[in-house]
Order: C-alpha cells, then structure tokens, then sequence
C-alpha cells in the first residue's frame, strides 16, 4: 500500500487460503508441533473435537502473510500482533484473512498504523480476532 | 525449515524468495518449538491467544536462539491458565522477536 492510502476505516487486501491436511502436517514439520490433535486423524477422531485441527499458529501466518503484502519490510521489523484464537479451523475449511486500518498516529519519520485483524472460516465463524500495529517508515515510498 | 514452512502457509513473497530474509512467523514457528522442548504441555491444552513482536528480520543461515520461561501461571476453580514469554535472539544476542502465549489447560494439571 502508499503512504498516501494509509487512513482510519481503509481495509487492508485480504487473503483466501484452503486448509490441507497436507498444509497441516508441512507446518508441524517446520514448528515441530507433532501434537496428535493436529497430525493423527485417527486420534483427532476420538476427540471431542472430532478430528484434526490446524495449529493455531499457520492461521495467524495468514494473518501475517496479510500484513506482508500491505506494508512490506516495515511489518519484517517493527510490526507487532495481539490476537486470541476463537475457534478451530479445520482441513478443507477456506480461510479469509482481513483487517481495516482504525487508527493512523502520525510521527517524526514514521507513522505507527493500527489496525483490526481478522479471520474467518468459509461460514463466517471468527477463528482469529485481534489487533496489529506496524510502524511504516515515512520516507519510503513504499510502505 | 523455512522452505517447509513456506510451503506450509503457501507463502510466495518476494521478500522471502529473492532477499533471504526469513518470515517473521517463521521465526515465531520456532520458538514455538522451544517451547515445546522446555515446558511440555498435557494434551488438551488449549492456545487462546498469541503476542508478537517483530524486532529485527531474520535473514536465511542466520542462527537464532529461542527462550521461554513461565510468566504467569494462574488457576482459578476449573479454569488453569498459563502464559509463557518467548525471545528470540540473534546471533550477536539482540532480540529479533517477542511475545506471549498463552494456554488453557485442562484440568486437575
């Protein structure tokens, strides 16, 4: 996004992401998360959440993924995030990830950007709900 | 690690792809995974919310050290809540990332 872009309500381009088991099971590999609840449908089965779920976390990769994509370097170093997991999300859900920005406190080379995140799965049921923050240096063009 | 997870969350920046800079959840994956060899959570434990703080980037080769001790640890009826603070430094022992996580656990734990 421009600098020129950045103002309270703008919504920020949002992301779409189908969960794989496969997409689970890479994630645990590169977490070392081996939580059966997430990897064993058999085990997830016996549960009473009644089959695997995907680890909290690569959901909230999407939201950062979301984050990447609208403030580029600026969000790698200086961007923070503080959400709560609502509920799971499960394989073959479809993931939407979004925010809006609502607050744009403008400083001395830097503009600190709040903004509401959120993801939901393909009925609209929240799986993540939060806030993030990312400090966008003033004197680049790209932010 | 990163090309797995990069495949994991289908993530195909350029960032990533052109400037080795390794993405910043990436880095939470891990002290993730620090936690996970220091406390050992039972099963059934439920991660409710999630703090993170991006410091500085990470780029690929670097060597990171993660830590994560117990900040809070509070049990109130059936509820048991624990939250755990993790770092990450770099390998000149700056912080790169922090945060918090935080558990539900179930109970009589």
């Amino acid at each position: 996004m421009q600098l020129s872009e950045l103002d309270r309500g703008v919504s920020l381009p949002g992301i779409e992401k189908v969960i794989t088991q496969e997409s689970i099971d890479l994630y645990a590999r590169a977490s070392r998360d081996f939580n059966p609840i997430h990897i064993d449908p058999d085990y997830a089965a016996r549960t009473p959440l009644g089959g695997t779920i995907a680890h909290g976390m690569l959901i909230l990769a999407y939201v950062s993924q979301m984050m990447t994509a609208a403030f580029g370097r600026n969000w790698l170093s200086g961007g923070s995030i503080n959400v709560r997991f609502r509920s799971p999300a499960r394989p073959g859900d479809t993931i939407t990830a979004g925010g809006t920005i609502i607050g744009v406190e403008r400083g001395q080379g830097q503009d600190l950007i709040s903004c509401d995140v959120l993801c939901t799965n393909q009925n609209g049921d929240p799986i993540i709900t939060g806030e993030a923050k990312v400090r966008v240096k003033t004197d680049e063009n790209r932010c | 690690m990163v090309a797995v997870y990069l495949r994991a969350v289908d993530e195909g920046s350029s960032l990533y792809q052109n400037l080795k800079v390794v993405p910043p959840m990436a880095v939470a994956a891990l002290a993730m995974a620090a936690l996970s060899r220091s406390i050992s959570l039972p099963s059934g434990a439920i991660h409710v919310s999630q703090e993170l703080e991006f410091i500085n980037t990470v780029n690929t080769g670097d060597t990171t050290t993660s830590h994560a001790r117990v900040i809070r640890n509070r049990k109130r009826g059936e509820l048991h809540l624990l939250t755990i603070e993790l770092r990450v430094l770099n390998n000149k022992r700056e912080p790169v990332l922090v945060g918090t996580s935080s558990f539900i656990l179930p109970g009589q734990t």
